[in-house]
């Protein structure tokens, strides 16, 4: 606990520490001499990421959505009963049949953190917002829980707080009157940044098969763009022009 | 005429400082102003310093976490020293590694927030949303434990605050 306290503490100041160096380097070594690269301390000159989703529906079974529910609902301590149109939803199942055919198909939904996200076009306090790596967000701190963003989303990704609630657990914070969604296991993407697992994913995949592939879209060399790039992507109402961050394979 | 009035005035003012300030001495050393008892926050656990010293955190706290909270959602700093998560993991941690249920809850006036925001009469709706204790490191973003086992039931929420309501 106490080398944790320390870590917390000397972090920022190990940062600043290292881009004095660098800087100091540059200044009094010649051209061409450089110690280091005054970019390689700097972490804005980074191209900034967009993350997203990969999800290969040819291999999720129901079974694996259901974990893939499950999985969401213990790491962020939401319940919904069956058939309730008023419980939280972070992510849900989605069937899809074949008519004339016994075919059947089903995909995890979520929220599909779009580009252009019309629930942050229509949110009056700005409390439904954009993160710059593309993931989005509800600032529960500033929602007023008037669920413009819910009536806007294509995707009916959103759901509301009608109770007050208990027990929340510390890396989601939840509580009645907000309008809340899929987070994109944010906390999880802040602590690992590109080696970060949704805890959806975390629940379906296994070594040498990933059925949801979490990566940086922005990144040509990520394994999610290489597959995007290998076998496409379906991006849900492609129609609307709103550019999901997630994106479905074998619909 | 006047002057004999200064003078008893004077005389007065003496004796009521006299009369009062070693009660005060003495109250305060005994950690409390007639029936109300001044909170003892509970210290750190397993932690020498708190990331501030005691008498900036006691001012100051709250526009750290307002400023961290900010930080926090809208650019993702999660790391950074001033955490409400850093606080009750420190202050409020659950003592059993397994459950939570050991942890004090935010409506007992034992908890390391609502002592001192009950004798100061400050309202917080912090815990509303936020975890009013911290849990084990295991239990932190991964899925180790099935809800029922991780989480307190209702039932022992009302338990539990039926009796800090009781006391």
């Amino acid at each position: 606990m106490a080398t944790e306290l320390d870590d917390i503490e000397l972090r920022p100041a190990r940062r600043r520490f290292l881009l004095g160096a660098s800087a100091l380097a540059a200044a009094t070594i010649a051209p061409g001499l450089l110690l280091y690269q005054v970019g390689q301390a700097s972490e804005s000159d980074a191209k900034t990421p967009r993350w997203g989703l990969l999800i290969d529906t040819n291999a999720l079974s129901e079974a694996d959505v259901d974990a893939c529910v499950e999985a969401c609902q213990r790491e962020h301590g939401w319940h919904s009963e069956a058939g309730s149109k008023t419980d939280a939803q972070w992510i849900r199942k989605v069937g899809l049949s074949e008519p004339g055919s016994d075919q059947q198909r089903f995909l995890p939904m979520m929220c599909q953190h779009c580009a252009e996200p019309p629930c942050v076009a229509v949110c009056p306090t700005g409390a439904s917002f954009k993160r710059a790596d593309g993931i989005v967000l509800v600032n529960k701190h500033t929602c007023i829980g008037c669920r413009y963003c819910m009536m806007a989303c294509p995707y009916k990704a959103r759901s509301f707080i009608h109770e007050a609630l208990h027990d929340q657990l510390p890396v989601a914070p939840r509580g009645k009157g907000t309008v809340e969604s899929c987070t994109l296991c944010v906390h999880r993407v802040d602590r690992d940044g590109a080696n970060a697992v949704p805890a959806c994913a975390e629940a379906v995949n296994r070594a040498g098969r990933k059925p949801i592939l979490f990566g940086d879209l922005n990144d040509p060399d990520s394994e999610i763009s290489q597959r995007l790039q290998r076998l496409g992507g379906t991006r849900l109402r492609a129609d609307l022009g709103v550019d999901p961050g997630v994106r479905y394979q074998g619909l | 005429m006047s002057t004999v009035i200064f003078t008893l005035r004077l005389l007065l003012l003496t004796a009521l400082l006299g009369w009062f300030t070693p009660a005060l001495a003495t109250d305060v050393e005994s950690s409390s102003l007639g029936d109300v008892v001044i909170p003892q926050p509970p210290k750190p656990v397993d932690a020498v310093t708190c990331v501030e010293p005691v008498e900036v955190m006691r001012r100051e706290h709250m526009k750290f976490l307002m400023h961290q909270r900010d930080a926090t959602v809208l650019d993702g700093e999660r790391d950074s020293k001033y955490s409400l998560v850093g606080c009750m993991d420190c202050h409020n941690p659950s003592k059993s590694s397994e459950t939570a249920e050991t942890a004090v809850r935010y409506p007992d006036p034992e908890h390391f927030c609502a002592g001192c925001h009950l004798y100061t009469s400050v309202r917080i709706d912090c815990f509303e949303c936020h975890a009013d204790r911290g849990l084990a490191k295991s239990q932190q973003g991964r899925l180790l434990l099935p809800p029922e086992q991780g989480l307190l039931s209702m039932q022992t929420f009302h338990d539990l605050k039926g009796r800090s309501d009781g006391d």
